[in-house]
């Protein structure tokens, strides 16, 4: 197996790693998983009684997110496959690279780093940063945006 | 871990028995003895005219103690007249309570001769002035570091109350080794302040709400909210505020939140609305239509136990203010959001036929089941006011009958009682009850009761306002249950506050107030937990932007109703 990851969260933020994504398919021909993380941390503010309720819920948005993403793929040619895993983000898009042996990763580009503002990623730490992602997961980090690592 | 939850689970259901038990007595089980031959009856009051129990009162007769009493829940003591008292030159009553200046009460001469003739004497009644000593401040300071480390996000609500709670028994205890004005309050007093009206109340609540929760109810609602628009966002817009509102004013917020988020963003999505457009809203009104009911908001379970404001009282004087309220956010709401919805979009069919498998009951007969049992409780709250059927016994008779009738996975619905919220009521009445204890609740008392005078309107407007700015910092569950010993003297105090209106303004405050920041509500937080995981974060600046003016519009419609309905008509 091979292919490319890209996690994505929806909203605005996303579209750019979305269309990277889409871009890095078509280029490479490989199968693109668009990948959605339920995450309950901000359940720590109530009852962690909800878990299992609003788990569900979450699946579920999730979901619908993927399903305009893999709509705007559809649109540019790509047919990509949509996944939603439980836990941290970084666990979980480790383990879904290593499941179907990814070939790349797509990252979005960090919203402070992509505005320029001074406690910004510098490229050094980026660079870190995907460093750790590859040597985990065995497949290559790409950035959503050119200026973004630096490189 | 399933097992590990039910057991804690249990430990705790286990606990809340154990303390009502040991509070048993404090509640009522104290009986006031007969007066039986001759003896003194008197009554003992602090600086505000409310009775003081747990007094002490002491007979002297030339220096010696000759026998002693203890005042009551309603402040009177009867003390018996020894025969030794006859022999003595001088006899004097010393009439004494922890953080309170003791007094002494001589026995005039005729007073003296009736007892010696074997009568019962009434003696004038005796307030007792507050002593503000080490004890003050450390339940002061106590009190004040737990909102904060709330406020803050440092500890949990629960973790923060149970500190809290702990270190005012541990300083009662210990503290008095060092120095007698330590002293808080002993053990039993303490549990004696835990309202267990609201904590059964909330306990059968949370059990009715886990059945409801997952029939998916809110997720259909949602979605028939925007068939029934036809597409048309500005109408979309006050339907799903409504269905958000109503199901707030019977469940509690949060878990409406949570269930109403992920639907609402998924439909702002399929119809290419910013989904803050629509949640902003939608949590606003949750908060301020939730004010309407007895079991719409902890604060106002709290404020209903407390003044004996039933579940009718809130309908008929509350809900009207509301509504204005509600609909003052709507007009506030279009126009804040008027380019965000223009910018929307009829939903693909595709997508529609994607949200209409979501929006699906997915447990009907539960759901029928759960209808049928809330409907029977809403009667019961309303005319169980009339056999004096307390919320808290059809909370948990309509809870049980539920049970019984669907029978769930036990285990699953013990989990899905919230108890480290009930773990929270219980560490924060302690807490309130120490502060109380103490004299703080006095001092404020004092303090707001020189600012308004006897000027009902003026009161109504401090209290309102000064409640709706100080929830947007402080969380409103403690700050309600300090309020009400403030509020319930101001009630006593002040001319035409007999209505109880400065309750209804301390519910308006505490509950719309929450709207003016992130912070500010339970609900506003885990809305912004699920509006960020689907890539749209809501800080702090935008949260206080759009709430703050919708503060002064909701807070000032509801507090104008309140004039309205108890000073001009």
């Amino acid at each position: 197996m091979s292919g490319i990851v890209c996690a994505i969260r929806g909203g605005p933020e996303s579209r750019p790693t979305i269309q990277k994504a889409i871009e890095l398919a078509k280029e490479s021909g490989l199968p693109l998983y668009f990948l959605y993380v339920v995450n309950l941390d901000f359940l720590s503010y109530t009852s962690s009684s909800r878990v299992q309720v609003i788990t569900h819920e979450m699946e579920q948005m999730g979901e619908f997110i993927l399903l305009m993403a893999q709509e705007e793929a559809r649109e540019q040619g790509v047919e990509a496959q949509g996944v939603v895993r439980q836990g941290s983000l970084r666990e979980a898009l480790i383990e879904f690279a290593r499941e179907i042996e990814a070939d790349y990763l797509v990252l979005g580009c960090p919203k402070a780093t992509r505005r320029g503002k001074a406690n910004a990623f510098t490229p050094e730490m980026l660079a870190e940063f995907a460093r750790g992602f590859e040597e985990a997961s065995g497949a290559k980090v790409v950035f959503s945006e050119e200026d973004c690592d630096g490189a | 871990m399933g097992r590990e939850r039910l057991l804690s689970s249990l430990l705790a259901a286990a606990l809340l028995v154990a303390a009502v038990a040991l509070t048993w007595p404090a509640l009522g089980g104290q009986g006031v003895a007969a007066p039986t031959g001759p003896g003194i009856v008197g009554l003992v009051a602090d600086g505000h005219g409310v009775p003081i129990a747990g007094g002490e009162v002491v007979l002297y007769g030339d220096g010696m103690p000759l026998a002693e009493a203890e005042t009551q829940q309603d402040g009177r003591y009867f003390l018996p007249w020894p025969e030794a008292a006859s022999q003595a030159k001088e006899v004097a009553l010393v009439i004494s309570r922890p953080h309170f200046e003791r007094i002494e009460q001589p026995l005039t001469a005729e007073m003296r001769a009736a007892l010696e003739r074997g009568e019962t004497i009434s003696v004038p009644p005796v307030q007792l002035e507050r002593e503000i000593n080490a004890a003050f401040w450390v339940a002061a300071f106590v009190f004040a570091a737990v909102l904060a480390a709330i406020a803050t996000e440092r500890l949990h609500n629960t973790l923060a109350a149970l500190v809290g709670m702990s270190v005012v028994l541990f300083v009662s205890y210990l503290g008095p080794l060092v120095h007698e004005s330590l002293f808080i309050f002993d053990f039993g007093d303490a549990l004696a302040y835990i309202d267990w009206g609201v904590i059964f109340l909330v306990m059968g609540m949370m059990i009715v709400i886990a059945v409801i929760e997952q029939t998916g109810l809110f997720q259909w609602l949602a979605f028939q909210a925007y068939k029934l628009s036809g597409g048309r966002l500005w109408l979309l817009l006050p339907i799903l505020m409504l269905v958000t509102g109503v199901a707030s004013a019977f469940l509690d917020n949060v878990t409406t939140m949570l269930l109403m988020t992920p639907i609402t963003v998924e439909i702002a999505i399929a119809v290419g609305v910013n989904p803050l457009a629509f949640l902003m809203p939608e949590v606003m009104a949750s908060n301020v239509i939730g004010v309407s009911t007895l079991i719409g908001t902890p604060t106002n379970i709290l404020i209903g136990s407390y003044s004996g404001i039933t579940f009718s009282d809130f309908l008929i004087n509350q809900t009207p203010g509301v509504l204005l309220a509600f609909l003052g956010l709507i007009l506030y709401s279009e126009l804040t959001y008027r380019k965000e919805l223009a910018a929307g979009h009829s939903a693909s069919p595709a997508l529609l036929a994607r949200l209409g498998e979501h929006a699906r009951i997915t447990q009907p007969d539960h759901l029928k089941k759960a209808g049928v049992i809330g409907a029977g409780m809403l009667l019961l709250f309303v005319f169980g006011e009339h056999i004096h059927l307390v919320p808290a016994v059809t909370a948990l008779v309509g809870a049980t009958a539920l049970l019984l009738w669907i029978r769930p996975d036990m285990e699953e619905m013990i989990e899905a009682v919230d108890w480290t919220t009930l773990v929270f009521f219980m560490g924060l009445f302690v807490l309130v009850g120490a502060i109380q204890e103490v004299g703080v609740i006095s001092v404020i008392a004092d303090f707001i009761g020189r600012l308004v005078g006897e000027n009902l309107l003026l009161a109504m407007g401090v209290l309102t306002w000064m409640s709706a700015l100080l929830s947007m910092v402080v969380a409103n569950i403690p700050f309600t249950a300090a309020m009400l010993p403030v509020v319930g003297y101001l009630t006593l105090t002040i001319p035409g506050a007999e209505s109880k209106v400065l309750f209804y303004c301390l519910s308006v405050g505490a509950a719309m107030g929450g709207n003016g920041t992130l912070i500010g509500a339970s609900a506003n937080l885990v809305t912004a937990g699920i509006a960020e995981r689907a890539g749209y974060p809501i800080s702090y600046a935008y949260f206080f932007k759009k709430g703050f003016p919708a503060v002064m519009i909701t807070v000032g419609l509801a507090l104008l109703w309140l004039v309205l309905k108890f000073i001009v008509f």
